[in-house]
């Protein structure tokens, strides 16, 4: 497992998704609003002549009030479509020393969704998240 | 070989077990045939003149692509022969070599061998493992006896071993080629990948363009990036066209199916079809396959009568069933027309009745044309009997939403005793939609043309605002029509709907009509649209997105969900109430819509705004302007220009406002565009200059109006019609002349003023004492006064619409 790393800080909190996911990351010029969509969605914004998604990370998770902090955005894309998660900062890249584990007594609600496990980096722990769980938003699993 | 996996070795008498395989070999073989019959005058040429190497550019791609496919097909012998010829024929490029009488006779023994071997993989043969040493050998200038040769080539063909003899087919290999036709054949998922990264190139084109706006002036980068633009429009063109097909492929399959069917059902039926070359996308033929094949059942069916009704109706024994495809702009409309009973007003209007569609007494109420119109609604099957045929209650509705999910629309009109005619408009392809940008609060979305119906002004005097409960009401030529803000339905600062937005009427495919209040309309540009993310989808209020030349991201509004959201849609009780006196009052109103602009000598103009289908921008070189003549090049085509400047044209691009009167197309140049207006006041007339129709006061300003009835008559051909009809205008008339007679020509009409000639339509102005007087029974009544159009049967004379749908459905009735 020395599979690659991006490291982000959502919420305060270290999290890991794989370097392989993030296809870049960008720093947010304009980002056009989508009215009706739901909270997590922050808009859609351009990149290199396409449209991206743009997903507030918090949000999406559920975890806060989704204050933006950082206007740099790793770009995923799931199941064809673009998207820019919004975290309060693109820390680094990392290299992974373990497989994702379960940690006793779990993330707590808002997290044990999105989580895959806790990962060990040569930077200490870090949650690693599922980013497809991510943009689907907090009211998912309600449905 | 990768992509076989663990089957590491396979011959190809392998390969023709599996099915995908097979295919692809055949491919290969009906290349590689196609290939040699291209180049055989090459070779025949080549041969008597080895020195020319002009002609081995051909020869050499030949043996190359032979060479590429064998080694993705693995066939080791044909590979290496083609190779050892491709290097030969590289070196002779190259000056290399000489090509003496020896050489060509070589080459030609190889390409010989290519052929023979071809025949023997198309007929599932293992390729013979003995080496054509002695081939190559000869062609690398080895072999010193061409005798030898000669007679290695005979014994190649006639002295194959035994056990790998081919069955007797195999001779027909290279001589009797399959398909002579210069096409190959292409997986379509392939063709659309490259459509949808052209599409992606267009949009970084236009990214690009916008960073290099940004950027100021840069005369080195600009000339290289308006030939990348250039190029990237033809290649799009290009690939559009890899997806069109003749809508003939789908005129094909329906002579069988109107036979069977009027045999089945003890009918006789001659079916016409016409503009089998008009060209759809690939999917849209697909698409609208089973609606049409829909409305011909239902035609055949319900509409023409057994062969005993029609003789006792006065009628021919044998039914006309027709139908034509056109294409005008980037739509294709259709109309699908039989000479049957005409749909049954009573029946539908008493199922409408029971299914509780409307109540009796608005059926009462209804034109008959909206009563025809109900067979669209879910529910209504006329069919007493559910016959095998049509009428399973899965009907008219089904075909509607499959026609509108393409942003199409259909329309129906019937003639008791004389025929129905279904009416589609289809768009030319599913993945560049035509729409109107407009926003709210500084935010942009988009809106299919399709479905507008009409632009206005709220400010306009023929627009009055009422709010009635909490639903917001525009009058709106005389008619009350549910109004919702796009504030509102965004939810982005919502309010009322007020004389300071713009109102878009908004037509679904049921003719449910609503406007949607915005703060400002933009622009009208084709934008490729993609789909949302699930997240953004989930709203059901955005269909698509795109991003606008600017590189901003715009969403598409999905209409028909708006309205159903709102409850606007398939509830036939909330649909406009007329006010008065119906439909001739739509007639009366004198409001146009104008579009200002500034023309290429500086002059401000305006045009009337249903004229203006589009605008495009093109080169200075596009142009071609001689004395009189003068073109322009748009999309591969040569539209008539009118509005020439008198001066030289600018340098760089031109806009060019397309205006097309839904028959043929004119472009007319302009420097600057400017707004769009609601214009209800009078027009100055203006005597002196032909080209303008009269004076506007626009903002205080007076600004002249481009006469489109004359900018068509001077310059658009139009196609010429399928048979001219006649009509006759009312002698020695001013207006008649200036006016009318241009837009009668234009709509395909001889004009007569001789009120003895033989006339298929005539017009009448309201006025004249000989108009009262006319017999005829084709008679178009053109008033003067809007005010008795709302009275009297007739149309006012500056409803152009108007008065080209009553010319078109005159011609109707006269063709039929």
């Amino acid at each position: 497992m020395n599979d690659l790393l991006v490291m982000l800080i959502i919420d305060g909190r270290r999290v890991a998704i794989p370097a392989v996911e993030v296809k870049s990351v960008i720093e947010l010029e304009e980002v056009y609003p989508v009215p009706r969509s739901p909270d997590f969605v922050a808009g859609l914004t351009a990149m290199r002549s396409q449209s991206l998604t743009v997903i507030d990370s918090r949000l999406a998770i559920g975890v806060s009030d989704g204050r933006r902090t950082c206007q740099r955005a790793a770009v995923i894309e799931v199941e064809d479509h673009l998207y820019a998660l919004l975290v309060d900062e693109v820390a680094d890249i990392a290299e992974a020393q373990s497989d994702p584990s379960p940690v006793a007594g779990g993330f707590g609600a808002a997290w044990q969704r999105v989580a895959t496990g806790m990962v060990e980096t040569d930077q200490g722990p870090a949650l690693m998240i599922d980013i497809a769980k991510l943009i689907e938003g907090p009211l998912a699993d309600a449905a | 070989m990768q992509f076989m996996g663990p089957m590491q070795f396979m011959g190809p008498m392998q390969f023709m077990g599996m099915a995908q395989m097979d295919d692809l070999l055949a491919d290969f073989v009906a290349e590689t045939r196609e290939m040699l019959e291209a180049i055989e005058g090459e070779l025949v040429a080549w041969e008597a003149d080895p020195s020319d190497s002009t002609r081995l550019d051909s020869i050499f791609r030949f043996v190359h692509t032979v060479k590429g496919n064998c080694g993705f097909f693995d066939f080791p012998q044909l590979e290496k022969l083609s190779h050892a010829a491709e290097s030969v024929l590289a070196e002779v490029r190259a000056g290399r070599r000489q090509p003496n009488s020896r050489l060509v006779t070589a080459v030609l023994a190889v390409i010989d061998r290519i052929a023979e071997m071809a025949g023997m993989i198309e007929a599932g043969e293992k390729l013979p493992d003995d080496d054509d040493q002695l081939l190559i050998s000869a062609l690398e200038g080895r072999l010193e006896d061409f005798d030898e040769l000669a007679g290695l080539q005979s014994a190649g063909q006639s002295n194959q071993p035994a056990d790998q003899s081919p069955d007797p087919s195999s001779d027909l290999s290279g001589h009797q080629p399959a398909a002579s036709r210069r096409s190959i054949r292409l997986p379509v998922e392939l063709l659309d990948r490259v459509m949808s990264g052209v599409s992606d190139m267009v949009l970084a084109r236009n990214d690009l363009s916008r960073r290099l706006r940004d950027a100021g002036n840069e005369p080195t980068l600009d000339g290289p990036f308006e030939r990348l633009s250039g190029i990237l429009a033809d290649v799009r063109e290009a690939i559009t066209r890899m997806r069109m097909q003749r809508i003939e492929l789908l005129y094909n399959a329906l002579p069988r199916l109107v036979r069977d069917l009027s045999a089945e059902l003890g009918k006789q039926v001659m079916v016409d079809f016409e503009g089998g070359s008009v060209e759809l996308d690939r999917e849209m033929i697909e698409m609208i396959r089973d609606p049409i094949t829909h409305l011909i059942r239902n035609a055949i069916d319900h509409g023409i009568e057994t062969p005993s009704e029609r003789i006792a109706r006065g009628k021919r024994e044998i039914g006309m069933l027709s139908i034509t495809s056109r294409q005008s702009g980037n739509q294709i409309t259709m109309a699908i027309t039989d000479d049957g009973a005409g749909l049954d007003e009573a029946k539908i209007g008493a199922k409408a009745v029971a299914a509780g569609l409307v109540t009796q007494s608005e059926l009462d109420a209804m034109p008959s044309d909206d009563i025809v119109s109900l067979i669209f609604e879910p529910g209504l099957s006329t069919a007493d009997q559910v016959s095998a045929i049509s009428g399973r209650g899965v009907g008219m509705d089904v075909v509607r939403s499959n026609i509108e999910q393409i942003g199409g629309r259909i329309s129906v009109s019937s003639e008791p005793g004389k025929g129905a005619q279904f009416f589609l408009e289809l768009p030319l392809t599913l993945s560049i939609i035509s729409a109107l940008t407009v926003s709210v609060e500084g935010q942009f979305f988009a809106i299919p043309n399709s479905y507008v119906e009409e632009i206005a002004h709220g400010a306009s005097s023929s627009v009055v605002f009422s709010e009635i409960g909490d639903r917001d009401l525009v009058t709106f030529r005389g008619q009350r029509i549910p109004c919702l803000t796009l504030n509102n339905v965004l939810d982005v600062t919502p309010r009322r709907a007020g004389p300071d937005q713009r109102l878009i009427l908004l037509r679904l495919g049921g003719g449910d009509i609503f406007a949607l209040a915005v703060d400002r309309i933009h622009d009208q540009e084709d934008l490729v649209i993609k789909p949302l993310s699930p997240a953004v989808m989930a709203t059901q209020v955005y269909a698509g997105t795109t991003l606008l030349d600017d590189g901003r991201p715009v969403l598409m509004l999905d209409i028909p969900a708006i309205a159903a959201s709102h409850g606007l849609v398939s509830d036939i009780r909330s649909r406009p109430v007329n006010t008065g006196e119906g439909v001739t009052q739509t007639a009366a109103t004198s409001t146009r819509t104008l579009m200002t602009f500034v023309d290429l000598d500086g002059r401000r103009r305006a045009i009337g705004m249903d004229l203006v289908s589009r605008i495009d921008q093109v080169e200075q070189s596009a142009f071609d302007i001689e004395g009189e003549r003068a073109q322009v090049v748009i999309d591969q085509k040569i539209i008539e220009l009118a509005g020439k400047p008198k001066g030289a044209f600018p340098a760089g691009k031109v806009r060019l406002l397309r205006l097309s009167d839904s028959q043929s197309d004119l472009a007319y140049p302009v420097a600057e565009l400017g707004e769009t207006v609601e214009y209800d006041g009078s027009m100055a007339p203006a005597d002196t200059d032909p080209e303008i129709e009269g004076v506007a006061l626009i903002d205080g300003l007076p600004i002249p109006v481009v006469d489109g009835y004359h900018l068509f008559a001077a310059h658009g051909a139009g196609p010429a019609p399928e048979a001219q009809l006649v009509c006759r205008l009312p002698a020695e008339d001013e207006w008649v002349n200036r006016m009318l007679a241009p837009l009668v020509k234009a709509a395909g009409y001889r004009l007569t003023e001789d009120s003895d000639a033989e006339a298929d339509v005539v017009i009448i102005t309201g006025d004249t004492a000989a108009g009262q007087a006319e017999t005829h029974d084709n008679v178009i009544t053109i008033l003067s006064d809007p005010g008795d159009a709302a009275n009297t049967p007739g149309i006012y004379r500056y409803d152009r619409a108007a008065i080209v749908q009553a010319l078109s459905s005159a011609r109707k009735r006269s063709v039929s």
